[in-house]
């Protein structure tokens, strides 16, 4: 008889990932944000397959040009295929947006975690330098922080003896994550912080704390797993806007620089000279422009919907 | 029996925005290796604060142990490293607490939950652990433990969740066990399930117990001993027979008043303590029960009497305690 009804009671319980995945699958803004990141991550990974010519293959005697069968969006003033370069801006793009989340992640987290887990000086430190950090307009001080930590970044590749990297303009992924990371770690340092300090005067904290276990480990294993539904809805909007902020920073010409790929320098290039020079080519500021704004949608959508998904009862 | 724990004018407070509350003011007390302990008293008397200080599981800040000696075997646990505590807590002194709804970690499965101390204390592998973890919970009575072991809590009634609970803390064959009022938040049935497989583990283990409750009538069946607890004093110790047969404090006589009994006349009312407990920021100089007494004096007002013994192994907190032998109705 026991047995019997344990089967039924455990029949109907479905794993909780499971769960989640249904409610975002019935909710169709949620839908449409899961299927745009999931389309742009699929082309960051595929680009080389993708993209039928590489991203920085100049052609001076096909630049400028309209669209075409060879270029089906046409060729930019050195001659690049811009359908080619749009698909390899998605991997900079899905790049730029890791990199800056695992960085906003490995400082935020535990910053965050030990202002909330021990207090007193430790959080004041943290929230203060947080709240420097929140005083000044978002994008200006990640433009400030990208002009100022450039030129050491680059300093120091030469010193290396990277001579060549240093001149490339790779080294603006560098900077771009960096700047990003550095400013954007605060917001989640505040929301791991808040959560902590709810979930540490729960019960169950107190009977790992009974049971001996060591206090790293309490906040790794006890108190962190808790806390992560708002962790995950928070980076999940942070996403968009970690994608927006690489736009503004390579339209600015402080972000990725050329021949690096990104929506950002492209539609800088597509809406500066060129565009006055050739303004039947409008696409090239629409199209990225349209991506971007998808991107963004989506990841905000997405998040949207896990907040739904991860927390049904409100 | 030899001595297992021994404390010592434990004094612990918390300091709020509003002043400092004197929440366990110099309570001392021993415990023999295998002994049931019963600590009795109404909310917020310092029963759980007095148990969680002698674990320093005591939030610091605003919790402070002012001063004191908790001699485990011998050691004093306010004075050892935190290694030490660690190594102590689940290990030797385990706990467990009032409500299993939110004692539990609801996003660990029971095996993880149950295995981490065994892991921790007893160097057990994973599977090890888990082959552990099983046995427990078959000890305790969860059916199909095998396949119940890899549940999350949410899955566990609460019943079987106190029973998970028991289980985590003997997991390594604690020398004592410390239960904060783990059958308040069960039904009366469920309470006394987890009543027999106390009863029944302690008498095959051979642990020490520290029962904490405010109800006497669960407290009667378990306990060898009782100390009464008010406003952060012990007020009174004795025999758990010779509390029930002849209190000698104003404020246990008003405790057993307070409770339903099968042998009192139909239709005779039960009697509440009158009034409240005395604010633990500003306690009176005098005896703080002495609002509420019916047989203060004025000695009462300005001194707070020691904890003095009364009878055979029967301590007691009063002044007066010789009157309310006299005069107790019954």
């Amino acid at each position: 008889m026991t047995r019997s009804l344990n089967r039924v009671m455990t029949w109907g319980v479905r794993p909780p990932w499971l769960q989640v995945a249904r409610r975002i699958v019935r909710n169709p803004p949620a839908l449409f944000g899961l299927v745009v990141v999931i389309g742009v991550v699929l082309v960051a990974l595929l680009a080389p397959v993708l993209a039928p010519y590489p991203y920085d293959k100049q052609n001076l005697d096909a630049a400028a040009q309209p669209p075409s069968a060879a270029h089906w969006l046409g060729t930019d003033a050195l001659g690049r295929d811009m359908f080619s370069r749009i698909i390899w801006g998605a991997r900079s793009a899905v790049f730029v947006i890791v990199m800056v989340t695992l960085v906003g992640l490995a400082l935020g987290v535990p910053l965050g975690a030990a202002a909330g887990y021990w207090g007193g000086w430790v959080d004041t430190l943290v929230m203060r330098l947080a709240d420097v950090l929140f005083a000044f307009p978002g994008l200006l001080f990640v433009f400030f922080v990208a002009a100022t930590i450039k030129p050491g970044i680059e300093a120091w590749a030469r010193a290396m003896g990277w001579r060549d990297l240093a001149q490339s303009g790779y080294l603006s992924y560098g900077v771009v994550i960096l700047s990003l990371g550095i400013v954007g770690w605060a917001g989640l340092a505040r929301l791991v912080r808040a959560q902590v300090l709810t979930v540490k005067e729960r019960e169950f904290v107190i009977a790992a704390h009974a049971l001996g276990v060591p206090t790293g480990r309490v906040i790794t294993r006890h108190i962190l797993p808790n806390a992560l539904a708002p962790i995950i809805i928070a980076l999940s909007m942070g996403m968009g806007d970690i994608a927006l902020s690489e736009g503004y920073l390579s339209f600015m010409g402080i972000g990725l620089q050329p021949p690096a790929p990104s929506w950002g320098n492209i539609l800088a290039e597509s809406a500066g000279r060129y565009w006055r020079a050739f303004p039947q080519m409008v696409w090239l500021v629409w199209i990225p422009g349209a991506i971007l704004a998808a991107v963004v949608f989506a990841f905000n959508f997405l998040g949207d919907g896990l907040n739904e998904a991860l927390n049904p009862e409100i | 029996m030899a001595t297992l724990l021994e404390v010592k004018e434990l004094r612990t407070e918390f300091h709020t925005q509003d002043g400092v509350v004197h929440a366990v003011n110099g309570v001392s007390f021993t415990l023999d290796e295998g002994e049931t302990l019963g600590l009795v008293g109404e909310s917020g008397c310092g029963k759980s604060v007095s148990m969680l200080s002698v674990m320093r599981l005591i939030p610091m800040p605003p919790g402070k142990i002012v001063s004191g000696q908790v001699l485990f075997q011998g050691r004093d646990l306010l004075r050892v490293d935190d290694e030490e505590i660690r190594s102590v807590r689940g290990n030797k002194i385990a706990m467990v607490f009032q409500d299993p709804m939110t004692s539990l970690n609801p996003v660990l499965t029971i095996n993880t939950q149950i295995s981490e101390a065994l892991e921790l204390h007893q160097g057990m592998t994973k599977e090890q652990a888990r082959k552990r973890s099983i046995e427990l919970l078959q000890m305790v009575g969860i059916p199909e433990a095998e396949r119940r072991v890899d549940d999350y809590p949410h899955q566990f009634s609460g019943g079987m969740r106190q029973r998970a609970m028991i289980a985590m803390a003997l997991s390594c064959s604690p020398q004592l066990l410390i239960a904060d009022e783990p059958t308040t938040a069960l039904d009366v049935t469920i309470q006394a399930q987890i009543i027999d497989i106390v009863k029944r583990l302690k008498r095959e283990l051979g642990m020490a117990v520290v029962w904490i409750t405010h109800d006497l009538g669960v407290i009667a069946g378990i306990a060898d001993r009782i100390n009464v607890m008010y406003a952060g004093f012990i007020v009174e110790s004795a025999h758990v027979k010779e509390i029930f047969a002849n209190p000698l404090h104003p404020y246990t006589l008003g405790l057993l008043g307070s409770i339903p009994r099968l042998d009192a006349a139909l239709k005779s009312k039960l009697t509440p303590i009158e009034g409240l407990p005395p604010d633990l920021i500003a306690l009176p100089k005098g005896c703080p029960f002495y609002d509420r007494c019916h047989y203060r004096t004025e000695r009462c007002e300005n001194e707070n009497p020691p904890l003095e013994l009364g009878a055979v192994r029967h301590s007691v907190a009063c002044w007066n305690w010789q009157d309310v032998r006299k005069l107790r109705k019954h």
